[in-house]
C-alpha cells in the first residue's frame, strides 16, 4: 500500500521537468496515475489524460473514451473515475484520437477493509457537503441545534456532536441506515439544507460504514495528514481550455490517497479561471493567470494556471527601470502587447489626481504642454512629490486605514492623529519608522501623535487582527475562531500575535483623553487546549521577552526588519494599487501563498527595491511614477482589451468622493462652504469623518469603520449621476456669478476660447477641432445667452465620465 | 400631558431623528446602482417561484401598541385591558380595536399575525434585530452614523442585490426618511436605498435631484443631452473597452434612468386625483403608502415606510386614538383597497409592524412601555392567507401562547414569497460567510 504510487510520482517528476525546460515531453498519450491500488470498498482514483506534456497542460480527458477489463472488478466513469467493485486485478483502457493507454488497476482488501478514519474520510466530507460551512452547522450556534466546527477544525468537537449530543440519535450503530444522519443527508427525513449526500454513493456507504464499525474516533496521531499534493502545481492553458486537477492527501504513515472529490477548489481570479466542485478547471478567453487553490483538512496547495494569447510579434516598449523590465516581460510571456505611451495632458492629468488628489489648473497645462524639455514628466512628478497636497492626501489615505473615526477619538484626537499623520508625508517619514511609531504609540490620545490607534482600536486581539491587516496584510481576523481556511494561520498563531498587545494601558489622563503606553503584559491562552502562548510575529520564531518593558519592541523590531516576509510587499501592493487601479494582489491586504501576485518578480524586485531605499516612500514612489508602465494610456489594443490584471493599459480609476468633490470646485472655480469650517478647506482636509454631507454619502466616502480599504465604495450609482446632473449644489456651483463660466462669459474671450478654458479646467486638455464645433453649438442656440451657453458646456464637460474619472 | 411631536419622531432615547440628521449623520443612503455586472452566482436551493413581485414595508417606528390595536384583551383587569373596546370585522369572529374602523372594514383582505416575539426590546437596537436579521454590534442608544446597519444588509438591500432592477426606478426606494437600519452594510453602496428625504404630503413635494432646475427649459435640456453625447462621442467613449467600457455603460444606464420619464412620473404624486390622495389620507402615511404604490407598479422591488413616533411611554391611549392610529388606519386600508382594485394584491407583499409591542400592563403615566414579546404584525397580499388570524397570546397579551415566531422566520418568509433563496450566503469584504437569514423557518400557516 506505502508503495503504489511511486510510478507515478516518478513520472509526475519527469514531466515536471521537462515542463520547467520548456521541451515538449511526448506527443503521446499520458494517463496519471501510470498504475491504479484501490484498498478500500468506497475508494475512488481520478485518471487524468494529458496529451503533448504537461507544459502546453492538453487534458484532453474530454475526448477520451475510458474502459474496464473487468466490470465485475473495477469500473470507470465517463470523466475517468475509478472505482472498486471487488479484489482483484484489471486494466483500465484509456483510447483517445487512435491512441489506447492501458492502466493497471489492482484492488485489495474489500473484504476486510482498515476502518474507517472519522478524521481523515468522514470529515472532509462534512465539510464538502457544506454541512459544517459557515452558512449552515458550521456557524459558532449551529443550525437547528447541530453544530459541527467550521471547516472540521475541532475533529473531537464534531465526534463528539454526531455521537453522544442529542442523546446519541443522529448515529444508530444497530441499524446505520436509520440514523438521522444518513437521512437527514439523503434528504430522506424533511432537511433545511436539502439532500447533500446520494444515496448508496461512495460517501454514504462510508459514512455508513463508519457508523456500522462503532463510530470510532481514531486516534490523532497515527491517521493525520501531513501535506496534500495538487497535480498540475501549474499549467498552462488555451483559452475556453479545461484542465482536471488531481489531489492526493499524503498520511503521516505515507500512504497516499487520491482525494480529489472530497477536496475544495475556489479560485482567485474568477473571470481567469474558475475550478468546479469535483476540480476541473475551466478558463475563459481572456488572457492572464489564475491561482486556483485547493483545501483539504486544514491543508492548502494551489494551482497557477497561465492563459497565454496568441501574438505575432511582441514589440517591447522602452525600459524606463527594472519595474517596466517586470512588467514587458509578464506581458510578452502571456501574449500581450502594451499599449502607447499617453500623451502629455493625459498624464499630466492621471499624475496630478494620483498624487496630490487635485487636478491641473489650466495655466499649469498650458505650460506643462509648451515645455520641450525631455525631463519634463520627470521634473513634474519630482514637483508634485513636494506639494503640501501630497501630505493632505495621504494623510487622507491613512486616517481611513487607521479608523481615524472622530465618534471614537473625540474631534481633538482626529485633529491630533490627522495633523501628526500630515508631518509625516510631509517629513517623508521613511515607512519603517512610520509603522514603528504607530504600533509602539505612547501619550495623549488628544495630543498631536499616534496614541489614538489605541483609542480605536481596545484590546489585544483588535490591536493584533488591525495591525496584521494594515502592516502585514495577513487577515488573521479569520483563526480568532477557527484555522484559517486558505492559509496555514491557526489559533496559536492568533493568540500568540495578540499578546504583544497585553501590556498596553489606557489611563485618563487629567488634561482629558487618554495616556497610552505598554508595559509588562501576560501571555494569551490558547482558547481551545488553555495552553499559554508566547508573543511571536507571524510564522516567527519565538523570541525571549526577558527583560523587556514594552513587548510592542520587540513586535515592531521583527515586523520591519528587511527579513520579514510581509512588511515590505504590503506596503508596495497598496502603494501601486493606488497608482494602477489593482493591486499585484487583490484583495490588496490579504497576502498569502494561496493568493499569489499577478506578477511575482515585479512584487518581489519592488519590496527589495523600498528597502534598498531605505522605506523612502517618496523615492520609491518616484520610481513608480516615472516608468512608462504607469505612463501608458488608458486605451487598449486589440492584443490587450481583455486584460485587467498585467497592467497593459492604464485602468479607469474612480475618484475618491473627496477628490472629485475638489475636482468640481477646482473646476466650476467655486470652493465648498463646509458646514462649521472655514472658507478655502478643500475635501482631502476634512479629518471630520462624520461631517453630514450628502455629496460624501452618495460618493462613498468610507466612516471609518474597518481598516479595509475596500470600504470605499466604487461603484457608480443613480443617486451619484442623479447628484452631479441635477443637484442645487452642482446647478449653484455651474452658474455662480464668481464662477468659470460667469467669469467666461464676461470677458473678452470669443466662444472659441471660452470653449478652450473649460475644456482646460475640467478636463485638462484642449478641445479637438470636432469637439471646439461641437461645442459651438452651444453659443448659437436661439435664445440661449453667452453666459447660458458657457454654463450649458461647463454642465456638459462636468458630466462626461472623461471628467468623473481618472484615467 | 400629550406630547407627540410628528414632524420630530421623538424617541425615549431624546434624539429625534431629524435631529440626528442635522447634528451628526453621514450615509443616511448610497445610490442605487443596476444590478451588479459580475452578479453572484444564485444557488438554486430552495428557491420556489415568486409569489410577490414587490414588498412594501411599513415601520411603525418606536412600537405600536398591540394590544390597543389588534389583540385586544377585553376580560383583562382594567390596568391592562385600558379603555379600547374589540369590534366585530368584516370576518367573522375576527375582532381588533375600535380605533381602526377603516381596517374593521377589510379584515378580509389580511392577516393577522398575533404571535411575534423577539428579546430585543430597545429601539435601535431592536430595529437593527428587525431590519436585519442580525443582532447589533452596539448597544441601544449607541448607534453611530445613519444607516446604523454597518456590517450586515438590510432586508430591502438584500431584496435589491437579489432581485435587481424592476424597472425604471430605483429597487429600493425609503420614505420619507431614513429606516435607521435599512443600509445595505457589508453589500456597498450599489444596495443602498434611494432616500426621499422630503414627504410626499407636502404641497411642494419633490424628489431630490430627480428635476432640473426650474429655468432650465425642455428646450435646453435637450440641448445639454446633445452636447453631452456629442463630448462623449469624441472624448473617450469609443476608446473604451473592458472594464472602463462595463463601468461606463453601467453609468450610462444611471444617467439614462435619470432622464426616464418613466422614473419621473413615479415619483410625480401630484398627478394622482384629489380624491385617490384623500382617500390615502393627507398625512405623511397616507402618501408614502400612496407613493409606495407608485413605485411598485413603476418596478420598484421594496419600498420601506418609516412611520414615527409610536413610543408611547407617556398617555399612550389619547396619542394612539387622536394622533397615531386614525393616519395609520386610513393609509393601510387606502392601500390594501387600491392594490387590490388595480389586481396588484396578489403580487405585492404588504408588511406593517414595528420593533416591538408595549406593555400590557399600564404604567404611572398612563403610558405603555416596551415589550418585544409579544407583538402584532399585520401581512398582506404578495401570497399571503386573506383574512386569517394566526397565532395567539395569553390572557394579558404578554406572550404568544402557540408557536412564536421570530425576527429570522419573518424575514425567511418574506424572501420565500418574493423568490430569493435565504439559505445562500454573502460573504463580507473579510471573506466570512453570513447567510441571508440565519435560520428560522417559513411561516407555512401564514401562506395562501
Amino acid at each position: 500500500m506505502r508503495n503504489f504510487f511511486v510510478n507515478q510520482y516518478l513520472f509526475f517528476i519527469a514531466a515536471m521537468a521537462c515542463a520547467s525546460n520548456g521541451v515538449v515531453a511526448d506527443s503521446h498519450l499520458q494517463v496519471i496515475p501510470a498504475s491504479v491500488r484501490l484498498d478500500r470498498p468506497e475508494g475512488m482514483q481520478q485518471l487524468l489524460v494529458m496529451k503533448g506534456g504537461t507544459a502546453t497542460g492538453l487534458d484532453v480527458s474530454r475526448r477520451c473514451k475510458f474502459e474496464t477489463t473487468e466490470p465485475q472488478i473495477v469500473e470507470v466513469d465517463g470523466h475517468g473515475r475509478v472505482i472498486p467493485k471487488r479484489d482483484g486485478n484489471a486494466s483500465i483502457v484509456v483510447h483517445c484520437d487512435d491512441e489506447v493507454v492501458h492502466v493497471p488497476v489492482v484492488v485489495v482488501g474489500l473484504g476486510a477493509p482498515a476502518p474507517v478514519s472519522f478524521r481523515r474520510e468522514v470529515l472532509p466530507i462534512l465539510t464538502k457537503s457544506g454541512c459544517s460551512s459557515g452558512g449552515c452547522h458550521g456557524k459558532a450556534e449551529g443550525q437547528n441545534g447541530f453544530r459541527l466546527s467550521i471547516f472540521g477544525f475541532d475533529a473531537v468537537a464534531d465526534h463528539n456532536a454526531l455521537v453522544k449530543e442529542a442523546r446519541g440519535r443522529r448515529v444508530s450503530t444497530a441499524a446505520p441506515k436509520q440514523s438521522l444522519l444518513l437521512k437527514k443527508a439523503t434528504g430522506m427525513t424533511p432537511h433545511g439544507g436539502g439532500a447533500k449526500i446520494e444515496l448508496a454513493s461512495p460517501w454514504y456507504r462510508r459514512i455508513e460504514r463508519w457508523i456500522a464499525e462503532g463510530t470510532q474516533l481514531d486516534d490523532e496521531a497515527s491517521q493525520g495528514v501531513v501535506a496534500i499534493e495538487v497535480y498540475p502545481e501549474r499549467v498552462q492553458m488555451a483559452p475556453n481550455g479545461e484542465q482536471q486537477l488531481l489531489v492526493t492527501a499524503i498520511g503521516s504513515d505515507g500512504t497516499r490517497r487520491c482525494v480529489t472529490v472530497e477536496a475544495e477548489f475556489d479560485s482567485n481570479a474568477k473571470e481567469i479561471a474558475n475550478a468546479d466542485r469535483d476540480g476541473k478547471i475551466r478558463v475563459s478567453n481572456n488572457p492572464g493567470e489564475a491561482a486556483i487553490l485547493v483545501r483539504y483538512l486544514g491543508h492548502v496547495g494551489i494551482c497557477r494556471v497561465t492563459i497565454p494569447q496568441d501574438l505575432a510579434t511582441f514589440q517591447r516598449p522602452e525600459e524606463n527601470n527594472f519595474i517596466d523590465r517586470a512588467v514587458w516581460n509578464k506581458l510578452e510571456q502571456l501574449g500581450i502587447q502594451p499599449s502607447q505611451v499617453s500623451d502629455d495632458a493625459t498624464f499630466l492629468r492621471r499624475v496630478y489626481l494620483d498624487t496630490i488628489g487635485s487636478l491641473p489648473a489650466p495655466d499649469e497645462v498650458r505650460r506643462f504642454m509648451a515645455d520641450l524639455s525631455p525631463d519634463k514628466r520627470a521634473r513634474v512628478i519630482d514637483e508634485l512629490l513636494k506639494r503640501p497636497e501630497y501630505a493632505d492626501f495621504w494623510a487622507m489615505k491613512w486616517a481611513d486605514i487607521l479608523r481615524v473615526d472622530k465618534a471614537i477619538v473625540k474631534p481633538q484626537g482626529a485633529v491630533a492623529m490627522t495633523r501628526w499623520l500630515r508631518d509625516q508625508f510631509h517629513d517623508n517619514t521613511p515607512y519603517d519608522q512610520f509603522a514603528r511609531k504607530i504600533v509602539t504609540a505612547e501619550g495623549n490620545t488628544l495630543a498631536e501623535g499616534p496614541a489614538s490607534f489605541y483609542e480605536v482600536h481596545k484590546d489585544p486581539e483588535m490591536l493584533g487582527r488591525s495591525v496584521s491587516q494594515i502592516f502585514l496584510g495577513v487577515r488573521i481576523e479569520c483563526a480568532q475562531c477557527h484555522h484559517h481556511p486558505f492559509e496555514r494561520w491557526g489559533q496559536a498563531d492568533y493568540y500568540a500575535f495578540a499578546g504583544f498587545f497585553t501590556g498596553v494601558q489606557r489611563n485618563k489622563a487629567a488634561s482629558g483623553g487618554r495616556k497610552i503606553y505598554s508595559r509588562g503584559g501576560v501571555n494569551l491562552k490558547h482558547p481551545q487546549t488553555g495552553v499559554e502562548l508566547l508573543p511571536v510575529g507571524l510564522g516567527a520564531k519565538e523570541v525571549t521577552l526577558d527583560g523587556v518593558e514594552d513587548r510592542r519592541d520587540v513586535l515592531s523590531q521583527w515586523m520591519t526588519s528587511p527579513e520579514n516576509p510581509f512588511f515590505a510587499r504590503m506596503i508596495v501592493n497598496r502603494i501601486w494599487s493606488h497608482y494602477f487601479g489593482r493591486g499585484l494582489v487583490e484583495p490588496i491586504d490579504d497576502l498569502r501563498a494561496t493568493n499569489p501576485a499577478t506578477n511575482e518578480p515585479l512584487l518581489e524586485a519592488l519590496a527589495d527595491h523600498l528597502i534598498a531605499k531605505r522605506y523612502d516612500l517618496k523615492a520609491f514612489t518616484r520610481s513608480v511614477l516615472n516608468t512608462n508602465a504607469y505612463q501608458l494610456e488608458s486605451v487598449p489594443n486589440f492584443s490587450n482589451e481583455m486584460d485587467s490584471q498585467n497592467f497593459s493599459h492604464a485602468a479607469w480609476k474612480p475618484m475618491p468622493a473627496e477628490v472629485l468633490l475638489d475636482a468640481i470646485c477646482q473646476a466650476t472655480g467655486v470652493p465648498e462652504q463646509f458646514n462649521g469650517w472655514p472658507e478655502g478647506y478643500r475635501a482631502i482636509q476634512i479629518w471630520d469623518n462624520r461631517m453630514p454631507s450628502y455629496f460624501f454619502r452618495v460618493f462613498g466616502r468610507p466612516q471609518r469603520v474597518s481598516v479595509c480599504e475596500c470600504e470605499r465604495g466604487n461603484e457608480p450609482s443613480i443617486a451619484q449621476a442623479l447628484h452631479l446632473m441635477n443637484s442645487p449644489e452642482s446647478v449653484r456651483k455651474i452658474r455662480h456669478r464668481d464662477g468659470l463660466a460667469a467669469r467666461l462669459a464676461a470677458s473678452e474671450s470669443s466662444s472659441a476660447q471660452i470653449i478652450e478654458e473649460i475644456y482646460l479646467a475640467t478636463l485638462c486638455r484642449q478641445p479637438t477641432s470636432a469637439e471646439q464645433a461641437l461645442m459651438q453649438q452651444a453659443f448659437q442656440e436661439p435664445g440661449v445667452t453667452r453666459r447660458e451657453a458657457s454654463e450649458d458646456i461647463l454642465w456638459t464637460l462636468l458630466n462626461t465620465r472623461e471628467f468623473v474619472y481618472n484615467h | 400631558m400629550f406630547k407627540v411631536n410628528f414632524n420630530e419622531h421623538q424617541c425615549c432615547d431624546g434624539v429625534s431623528r431629524r435631529q440626528a440628521l442635522r447634528v451628526g449623520a453621514t450615509g443616511l443612503l448610497g445610490g442605487i446602482s443596476l444590478p451588479h455586472v459580475l452578479q453572484l452566482e444564485a444557488s438554486a436551493a430552495g428557491v420556489t417561484p415568486p409569489k410577490a413581485k414587490a414588498c412594501i414595508f411599513i415601520m411603525l417606528e418606536g412600537g405600536p401598541s398591540h394590544i390597543d390595536m389588534w389583540d385586544l384583551k377585553p376580560n383583562a383587569p382594567l390596568e391592562i385591558r385600558g379603555p379600547f373596546r374589540p369590534i366585530s370585522t368584516k370576518v367573522p369572529g375576527t375582532q381588533i380595536g375600535n380605533i381602526l374602523p377603516h381596517c374593521s372594514k377589510i379584515t378580509d383582505k389580511f392577516t393577522i399575525m398575533r404571535s411575534h416575539s423577539h428579546r430585543d426590546n430597545a429601539h435601535q437596537t431592536g430595529r437593527h434585530w428587525v431590519l436585519t436579521g442580525y443582532p447589533p454590534s452596539f448597544s441601544d442608544g449607541q448607534a453611530k452614523g445613519m444607516p446604523f446597519n454597518e456590517l450586515y444588509p438590510s432586508l430591502g438591500s438584500i431584496v435589491s442585490r437579489e432581485l435587481g432592477q424592476g424597472g425604471a426606478v430605483p429597487p429600493y426606494v425609503e420614505m420619507p426618511n431614513p429606516l435607521g437600519p435599512g443600509g445595505p452594510g457589508f453589500s456597498g453602496a450599489q444596495h443602498a436605498p434611494f432616500t426621499i428625504e422630503t414627504d410626499p404630503v407636502q404641497p411642494d413635494f419633490q424628489v431630490r435631484d430627480l428635476n432640473l432646475p426650474a429655468d432650465i427649459g425642455d428646450r435646453r435640456f435637450q440641448l445639454r443631452r446633445k452636447l453631452l453625447a456629442g463630448a462623449e462621442r469624441l472624448g473617450t467613449q469609443e476608446r473604451q473597452t473592458g472594464r472602463a467600457k462595463t463601468m461606463s455603460s453601467y453609468y450610462e444606464k444611471a444617467l439614462e434612468l435619470v432622464t426616464s420619464p418613466a422614473a419621473k412620473k413615479a415619483f410625480r404624486i401630484q398627478d394622482e386625483s384629489d380624491k385617490i390622495r384623500e382617500r390615502y389620507g393627507l398625512t405623511s402615511i397616507g402618501q408614502c403608502a400612496l407613493l409606495g404604490r407608485r413605485l411598485v407598479e413603476a418596478g420598484c422591488r421594496f419600498v420601506g415606510i418609516d412611520h414615527g413616533s409610536w413610543d408611547t411611554h407617556v398617555d399612550n391611549f389619547t396619542s394612539h386614538e387622536k394622533a397615531l392610529v386614525p393616519p395609520t388606519d386610513q393609509a393601510f386600508s387606502a392601500l390594501i383597497n387600491d392594490l387590490d382594485d388595480r389586481g396588484m394584491l396578489d403580487e405585492t407583499l404588504v408588511v406593517m409592524m414595528g420593533e416591538m409591542g408595549r406593555t400590557p400592563k399600564i404604567n404611572a403615566d398612563a403610558g405603555r412601555d416596551h415589550w418585544s414579546q409579544c407583538q402584532t404584525v399585520i401581512f398582506a397580499g404578495g401570497g399571503v392567507k386573506r383574512g386569517a388570524v394566526i397565532g395567539a397570546s395569553d390572557r394579558t397579551a404578554s406572550f404568544p401562547t402557540t408557536t412564536p415566531y421570530g425576527i429570522q422566520d419573518l424575514l425567511r418568509t418574506i424572501f420565500h414569497l418574493m423568490g430569493i433563496d435565504a439559505d445562500k450566503t454573502y460573504h463580507t469584504p473579510l471573506g466570512r460567510p453570513v447567510p441571508i437569514v440565519n435560520g428560522g423557518a417559513v411561516i407555512q400557516e401564514l401562506l395562501a
